[in-house]
C-alpha cells in the first residue's frame, strides 16, 4: 500500500503539472480537492483519465469520484481493491 | 421617429429532429426524440452513446459536414427570396473540425485538405455561396455562439448599418466533442433528460440554423417573429462549470428583457438551455426562480429531443421559439418523467398550444458566456425608441507581445528599424503570471492573459467586456487533445485539453482574472479576425468599458497546416495585442473607429465602397498620415494590387507600413499592429524607421489601418 501511494504522488505531480509540489507535501489523509494542493474538479477528471489508462478503473461519475478521490488514502484504497490481477 | 424593428424573415434548419423547418415542427408536435445511438462514425470500446444525429443528409467531399448543414439550413431561410444579405454572422465552435481530425488522424501532412479547417470557414463558405459581400462575423463563444451570433445581427440591423441579415449557428458531430464531452463525464448514458431527477448530463449532437432578419419600423408580412431583444454576460467564476447560483445567466435573462422593453410578467414562454447535467439544470432553474419567484411561465428544454448542438443550439432554439410564437406551440421537455423537486420547476410535460406573445431563450455556454434572446409576436404594435450604437471609442490602455516582447520591447526594435519576428519563449510570456494559477494553461491562453493584464493594467478603470479575436484559437490544447485521443485508440484523451480547447477558453480565464461580467464575446475571422472583434464591440458592449484583443500561437504541426501566411513566412511568429477602451469621444485621449469590412471575392465595387466609407479620396489624403497594411503573405499579390489601387485613386503619399514583414505571419498580428499604432498616435509621430527614414509627425491626423487580401477593412485611429 505505501508503495502504490508512493506511486500515486509522482503520477499525481506529473499528470496535473504540480511543478512546486513534492511527494512530501501530499499526506495520506489530507483532502484531494480544495486543499493546499490547489486540485480543483477538474483535476479530478484528469485523474481519473490516468487511473482508467494505468490501472485500469474506471472512476465515471461524480459521485463515485467525490468517494474515491477524497484523500490520496481512499484513493488508494479504491484502486488497491479494484485492480485486476 | 420610430426606432428600428428587427423581425425574422426566414428560418432553415437541420436538426436530429428534422431537416426543414416543417420536419422539426412535425418531430415537436409529435414529441418525438432525434436522439440514438451514435453511427457518423465507430466509438471506440466501452464508449458507445446516445448521440443526436442529423440523418439523411447527402454529405459531399467539397466542404466539411459543419459547413454542408449550414448551407442546407442557409438555402432553406433564403428560399424563394431572391435576395442577398448584406452581411453574414455565424456561430461554431467546430467549424471544420469533423474532417481535420480525419486527416490528422490518418496523418496527413498536405495543407490543401486543411482548406476548411477554421471556424470563420463556415461563415465564409456561405457568404461566397451566397454571394454576400458584406461584413461576416464568426462567433465562437462555446455553447452560447448561436444565440450571440442573432444578438450581433439584431444590434448590426438596429445600427442601420445593414437591412438583412443572415444569422445563425453551425456545428457538426465530431470526436473532439463526442469525447471531450465524455472525458468531462458530462454524457447521460441514456440519452439527456433536462430536468429529470435522474438526469446524468447532456448529449451530445449536431445542428444547424440559420434566421433572415430583417430591419423595418413595422412588420412585414413575411415576419414569422420579432426579435425584441438580447442580453450577453459572463459568469467570469469557472472555464467549464456555471456559477451555482445563476448569477450569470440571471444577468443575461435581466438584460435581454430589459432590452426588449418588456417586464418578467410579459413572458409566455422560456426555452430553457436545459442541457441535462446536474450542474446547468440547476444553475439555471435559480436562475430563474430568482427573476420569476412565483410567476414561473410555461417553460422547457428541447434538448432531450434534439441533443445539445452545441454553437447551433441557440440558433436551433431560436426557429422553436418563432414557432412557438407563430404557431402557438410550446414543446415538451422530452426525456423527463420525473422533474427535479430540487430545481423547483414544472416543466411542460406534452406539447402544448397556447398564444404566446413572448419568448426567452436562453444559451449558456463553457468560459462562463450567456445569452440570452427575447422573441415576439411580430404582430403586437410597439413604439420603440431608436437605437444609438457609436462606433468610436477611447482607447484607455495598450498592449502588445510580439517575439521581440512586450510593447516596450517591441517599440525599442521598430525604433531602431528592428523587425519583431520569433515565438517568445513559454516563461518569458508568463513571467508576471502566478505559476500555480496558470499551471494549466498553454501558449494561447497564457499569451492572452498577459495581454489582458499589461493593458487593463495600464488603463485607470478595470473593463468588464471582453471582446477576444482569435484566427486559429488554442492549437496546442487542441493539438494535444487528439494526439491523447489517436494514441490511445480513442480511448483516454484529457479532459484538461479539452476545456481549453474551445475558442473561447482564453477571453473566459481574462474575464475570471479581471472579474468581467459582462458580454464575452470570441470571433474567429481568419486574417481579419480583429477587424470583426472592434465590430462586434461596437454592436454589442453594454458596459462603457470593455477590452478587446487578439491573440495567436504558432504551433510547429498545425500552424503551418492551417495558415498558409505561416506556412510561407520566414520565421514562425506569433503574439497579439490588446486595447482597453471606453465608449465615446469625450477627452483627449486616442481613439479607434472600425470603419469598413466587406469581402473581395465576387466584389468588383470593393474600393469605391472602400472610398465612400473613408469619405473621399480629398479625405484621406487630408485626414491620414500613415497607413498600416495588413497584407497576409498568402495573398500578398492581391494585397499589392488593391494597395496600388488604393494609392492611385487617393493620391495619398504617406508612409504606408506593411507591418507583416516586421511582426511576421500570424493572424493576430493586426491586433498587435492596432496596439502599436495607438502608441505611435499619443506620441504624435511615427518613429523615421518606419517612415522610410524621414520624421514623420502626425499633426493631428489620423492612421488608416488597411487589411487587404480575402477582405478589405479599415479602422480609423487618431489623437
Amino acid at each position: 500500500m505505501q508503495k502504490l501511494i508512493a506511486e500515486l504522488k509522482e503520477k499525481i505531480i506529473d499528470t496535473l503539472d504540480l511543478i512546486d509540489v513534492t511527494p512530501e507535501d501530499f499526506k495520506e489523509n489530507d483532502r484531494l480537492v480544495g486543499g493546499k494542493l490547489g486540485i480543483d474538479s477538474i483535476d479530478i477528471l484528469e485523474l481519473a483519465m490516468m487511473i482508467d489508462k494505468d490501472y485500469g478503473i474506471k472512476i465515471d461519475n461524480k459521485e463515485l469520484g467525490q468517494k474515491v478521490f477524497a484523500t490520496l488514502g481512499t484513493l488508494a484504497e479504491y484502486i488497491h481493491k479494484n485492480r485486476k490481477g | 421617429m420610430n426606432g428600428i424593428r428587427v423581425f425574422i424573415t426566414g428560418m432553415g434548419v437541420m436538426s436530429p429532429l428534422g431537416n426543414g423547418v416543417p420536419d422539426l415542427l412535425d418531430s415537436l408536435k409529435k414529441n418525438r426524440s432525434g436522439i440514438k445511438p451514435l453511427s457518423l462514425f465507430p466509438a471506440s470500446a466501452g464508449n458507445l452513446f446516445p448521440a443526436g444525429e442529423i440523418t439523411g443528409f447527402e454529405q459531399t467531399d467539397e466542404v466539411p459536414r459543419t459547413h454542408g448543414i449550414a448551407l442546407a439550413a442557409a438555402r432553406e431561410a433564403l428560399a424563394g427570396r431572391n435576395l442577398i444579405p448584406d452581411a453574414i454572422i455565424i456561430g461554431t465552435t467546430t467549424g471544420g473540425m469533423p474532417r481535420t481530425e480525419e486527416l490528422l488522424k490518418k496523418g496527413e501532412k498536405g495543407a490543401d485538405p486543411y482548406r476548411y479547417h477554421s471556424t470563420s470557414s463556415v461563415a465564409e463558405y456561405i457568404s461566397d455561396v451566397l454571394q454576400c459581400t458584406g461584413l461576416v462575423i464568426t462567433v465562437t463563444t462555446a455553447c452560447a455562439s448561436g444565440t450571440a451570433a442573432v444578438k450581433l445581427a439584431l444590434e448590426l440591423l438596429r445600427s442601420g448599418k445593414a437591412g438583412r441579415v443572415l444569422a445563425g449557428g453551425s456545428d457538426a458531430l465530431c470526436r473532439l466533442t463526442y469525447y471531450g464531452f465524455n472525458s468531462l463525464q458530462l454524457i447521460d448514458p441514456i440519452g439527456a433528460r433536462p430536468l429529470d431527477r435522474s438526469r446524468r448530463g447532456m448529449t451530445v449532437a449536431e445542428g444547424s440554423a440559420m434566421l433572415l432578419l430583417e430591419a423595418a419600423e413595422s412588420a412585414p408580412s413575411t415576419a414569422i417573429a420579432e426579435v425584441m431583444g438580447g442580453g450577453l454576460s459572463c459568469d467570469a467564476h469557472h472555464p467549464a462549470t456555471p456559477q451555482p447560483g445563476g448569477e450569470g445567466a440571471l444577468y443575461a435573462m435581466k438584460r435581454a428583457i430589459a432590452d426588449a422593453g418588456i417586464t418578467a410578467a410579459d413572458i409566455g414562454y422560456i426555452n430553457l438551455h436545459g442541457t441535462g447535467t446536474l450542474d446547468n439544470d440547476l444553475a439555471e432553474a435559480r436562475a430563474v426562480c430568482a427573476l420569476f419567484g412565483e410567476h414561473v411561465p410555461l417553460l422547457s428544454s428541447v434538448k432531450g429531443a434534439t441533443g445539445h448542438s452545441l454553437a447551433a443550439a441557440g440558433a436551433v432554439e431560436a426557429v422553436v421559439c418563432s414557432l412557438a410564437v407563430r404557431d402557438g406551440l410550446v414543446p415538451a421537455n422530452t426525456g423527463c418523467t420525473e422533474p427535479d423537486p430540487a430545481l423547483n420547476l414544472r416543466p411542460v410535460m406534452e406539447p402544448m398550444r397556447k398564444k404566446i406573445n413572448a419568448v426567452l431563450s436562453n444559451s449558456f455556454g463553457f468560459g462562463g458566456n450567456n445569452a440570452c434572446l427575447v422573441l415576439g409576436d411580430p404582430g403586437i404594435r410597439r413604439a420603440i425608441s431608436p437605437h444609438k450604437s457609436a462606433f468610436r471609442f477611447e482607447v484607455m490602455g495598450s498592449a502588445c507581445v510580439t517575439g521581440a516582447g512586450d510593447m516596450e520591447k517591441t517599440l525599442h526594435n521598430l525604433k531602431q528599424g528592428k523587425d519583431c519576428f520569433g515565438t517568445l519563449p513559454l516563461a518569458d510570456i508568463s513571467k508576471k503570471l502566478q505559476t500555480r494559477e496558470v499551471r494549466r494553461l498553454k501558449r494561447l491562453p497564457r499569451l492572452s492573459l498577459a495581454l489582458a493584464m499589461d493593458a487593463a493594467g495600464s488603463a485607470a478603470q478595470k473593463p468588464s467586456s471582453i471582446f477576444f479575436s482569435t484566427s486559429w484559437g488554442p492549437l496546442s490544447e487542441t493539438h494535444d487533445f487528439l494526439t491523447k485521443l489517436f494514441e490511445s485508440d480513442e480511448q483516454f484523451t484529457s479532459p484538461t485539453d479539452f476545456i481549453g480547447s474551445v475558442h473561447n477558453a482564453p477571453a473566459g480565464q481574462a474575464a475570471i482574472w479581471l472579474k468581467a461580467n459582462g458580454a464575452n464575446i470570441t470571433v474567429t475571422g481568419g486574417d481579419y479576425s480583429f477587424e470583426q472583434a472592434l465590430f462586434a464591440a461596437a454592436l454589442a458592449a453594454e458596459e462603457e468599458n470593455l477590452l478587446i484583443m487578439g491573440a495567436d500561437e504558432y504551433h510547429e504541426i498545425l500552424s503551418p497546416l492551417f495558415d498558409g501566411s505561416a506556412r510561407i513566412g520566414r520565421v514562425p511568429s506569433d503574439g497579439g495585442g490588446a486595447l482597453c477602451l471606453k465608449r465615446g469621444t469625450g477627452s483627449s485621449r486616442v481613439l479607434i473607429s472600425p470603419l469598413f469590412f466587406e469581402r473581395s471575392t465576387n466584389n468588383r465595387g470593393i474600393m469605391e465602397s472602400l472610398m465612400r466609407s473613408l469619405d473621399g479620396p480629398e479625405h484621406v489624403r487630408s485626414g491620414y498620415a500613415a497607413i498600416f497594411a495588413g497584407m497576409p503573405a498568402v495573398h500578398k499579390a492581391e494585397c499589392k494590387k488593391q494597395l496600388s489601387e488604393f494609392i492611385s485613386g487617393t493620391g495619398f503619399s504617406g508612409p504606408i507600413v506593411d507591418y507583416r514583414t516586421l511582426l511576421g505571419e500570424f493572424g493576430s498580428a493586426t491586433s498587435a499592429a492596432a496596439a502599436i499604432a495607438v502608441r505611435f498616435a499619443q506620441n504624435g509621430a511615427l518613429p523615421p524607421a518606419l517612415a522610410g527614414g524621414a520624421s514623420c509627425t502626425l499633426a493631428g491626423k489620423g492612421i488608416l489601418m488597411l487589411g487587404l487580401g480575402n477582405c478589405i477593412t479599415a479602422i480609423e485611429i487618431r489623437a
